[in-house]
């Protein structure tokens, strides 16, 4: 068994003349929350469905958990689906639709497996309600539910948040955040702050290509560098630059002082001495954050 | 792969077609879609069946008073009346002598209106089915199965679901011509009853499969419904033109060949006494049915969804 959950190698998929994606390569290590990030038509979604054996790649290699997505049968029990405008199937109640579903899966005792996700998902009251009755935030959940029964190894959620209200979007991320280290979970999203809350690594998309894939702390500059939101003083970079590992230092506007620092050395040693070098020459600080957050991050590949 | 792993496959493969199938059937009998077609159709045959009750009866009665009127006594109108029968029977059955010694005891209603019925049967299993895998597809409520099934168990599961509907309708319909041909023929025995009704259940059954095969076909090819159902419709106007003019071709035209490629060149045999006869009209269904699935899955398995 491979140490990896999903490996994508040079996948490109085509429709028709439009290349969707281009020669995209990253890996995600099984136990991680992984997103996937990117704009409207960067590919997302079309790679999110390559790896759920929706679309097949027009090129490339592409493994999950183990085994060929395209495979006849090859990802059942081994992965749980949230596509993104897939529409639940009209003229079923939702216990029975969920219990049917569980029971295509394999599970041992399917109506439990339905109730049990149903619950995670706190839509236990919707058991008799019909799909086609369901509100956008209910429909979206319930499909969410489906994702989660069985508890596979592996769970794709393509944008699980989007839609829905801002304490049910919490209550999303919460379930997310407790399937961490216990399954592996990619998540499609443009919340990239929710991203960044939620996942060890991400991907960024752009255009169909991969514009740059890693942990979080690479992605957001976690190791390299901080910020130093000042309250009053006066801060003259040169003399930061001085100090033991810090390798550069700007103002980012006029209350922002952006420290960067290699790569070897430890934040908390390079923050603390610079700050003590800020004090002692009477500048007054208000907060230090590390790295930049990953919107900007984002902002800036794009 | 090895040979219990393929097994393994097979059975894997066979339990998700029966949960697909149970659940699908259950969902199309409760579905209001189900009970409207079948009351639709049960409405047509009915119609059928009192329209071609009114002209049988109305030709009786307008051959008896000119018999009468002809001064012909009850032997030679008996003998009249039986050569007017095994005219019409001849005519729907080819001349076949087997096939109209076959049906001497079945009501000429009955025949007609199963010709009838059975005509437009394909084009109802069309508006039963056309949805069937496009109605998934297009709204991708199909992401939801493929994760957990493979594509094969979805399309024969769905396969199936529209089977076992259609089987229960024409047992019904034709059901009640039975039924009608008893109250209105007498002499049409209970035993010669419960055997035609079998022979004419299984015969429809054969025949009707093939095209809810046909109707899967086009509901995998095609993404959207609607287009399924219109592409659904067309083959089966090609299918009809291609007998057609094929036997007008008679025995020495060229495109006298045309017939054989259309479904409905072997319905005729499909009543037939003879078990070869019978066999080779079900064997050229079984035929049709296995590559419009065949071909359904190649659809199906080759898209993107």
């Amino acid at each position: 068994m491979s140490d990896l959950a999903i490996e994508l190698f040079g996948i490109t998929k085509r429709f028709g003349p439009k290349v969707a994606v281009s020669g995209v390569s990253f890996s995600v290590p099984r136990g991680a929350v992984y997103g996937l990030i990117g704009p409207n038509g960067a590919g997302k979604t079309t790679t999110f469905s390559m790896m759920c054996g929706y679309l097949y790649p027009s090129e490339g290699t592409l493994t999950v958990m183990d085994v060929d997505p395209s495979t006849p049968g090859a990802l059942k029990g081994r992965v749980g689906a949230l596509p993104q405008d897939a529409v639940l199937p009209p003229g079923w109640e939702v216990g029975a639709l969920l219990t049917y579903w569980a029971k295509l899966s394999g599970l041992a005792t399917p109506e439990n497996e339905a109730r049990e996700a149903l619950e995670q998902v706190g839509l236990m009251d919707a058991w008799k309600v019909q799909t086609q009755a369901l509100s956008h935030g209910m429909a979206k959940r319930t499909a969410m539910a489906q994702a989660l029964m069985g508890r596979p190894p592996l769970v794709l959620l393509d944008e699980p948040t989007a839609g829905l209200d801002p304490r049910i979007a919490a209550q999303v991320r919460q379930v997310i955040k407790d399937m961490k280290g216990r399954q592996t979970v990619v998540v499609s999203s443009h919340n990239l702050q929710e991203l960044e809350e939620l996942c060890d690594a991400a991907a960024i998309l752009d255009k169909g290509t991969l514009a740059q894939a890693g942990s979080m702390s690479e992605l957001t500059g976690q190791g390299a560098e901080f910020r130093v939101q000042i309250a009053s003083g006066t801060v003259i970079p040169p003399e930061l630059t001085t100090l033991p590992d810090v390798t550069d230092a700007r103002m980012e506007g006029e209350s922002i002082l952006v420290v960067r620092f290699g790569g070897q050395a430890k934040p908390e040693v390079v923050i603390s001495r610079v700050v003590a070098h800020l004090l002692q020459s009477g500048v007054l600080i208000l907060g230090i954050s590390r790295g930049r957050r990953l919107e900007d991050r984002v902002l800036q590949l794009l | 792969m090895c040979k219990s792993d393929r097994v393994t496959h097979t059975l894997d493969g066979l339990k998700e077609t029966l949960v697909i199938w149970g659940a699908e059937f259950r969902r199309a009998v409760r579905s209001g879609r189900a009970v409207v077609l079948l009351g639709l159709y049960s409405m047509f045959s009915a119609l059928v069946l009192l329209v071609i009750g009114k002209l049988t009866s109305d030709l009786r009665t307008t051959m008896n008073e000119r018999l009468a009127g002809a001064g012909a006594d009850a032997e030679s109108t008996a003998r009249m009346m039986e050569e007017t029968r095994n005219g019409v029977l001849g005519f729907l059955t080819s001349n076949d002598s087997a096939m109209m010694e076959a049906l001497a005891q079945v009501p000429i209603e009955v025949l007609l209106v199963f010709k009838v019925t059975l005509f437009f049967l394909p084009a109802y299993v069309a508006l039963m089915g056309f949805d069937q895998i496009s109605g998934e597809v297009a709204p991708r409520s199909m992401r939801y199965l493929t994760v957990r099934a493979r594509r094969s168990s979805v399309l024969l599961g769905k396969f199936l679901t529209q089977a076992a509907l259609l089987v229960g309708l024409v047992l019904v319909i034709d059901l009640a011509i039975f039924i009608y041909a008893r109250i209105a023929n007498p002499d049409f025995g209970f035993a010669a009853l419960s055997l035609n009704l079998l022979k004419f259940w299984l015969a429809a059954i054969v025949f009707s499969l093939a095209y809810v095969a046909l109707t899967t076909l086009c509901s995998s090819v095609f993404r959207t419904p609607g287009v399924s159902l219109v592409f659904n419709f067309i083959l089966l106007f090609v299918f009809w033109l291609m007998d057609t003019v094929g036997r007008a071709s008679g025995e020495t035209g060229s495109l006298r060949f045309l017939r054989y490629l259309s479904p409905s060149n072997y319905a005729g045999d499909l009543l037939h006494p003879k078990i070869t006869e019978f066999g080779v009209s079900g064997a050229a269904y079984a035929a049709f049915a296995t590559l419009f699935l065949l071909g359904a899955y190649g659809a199906l398995r080759a898209r993107d969804l």
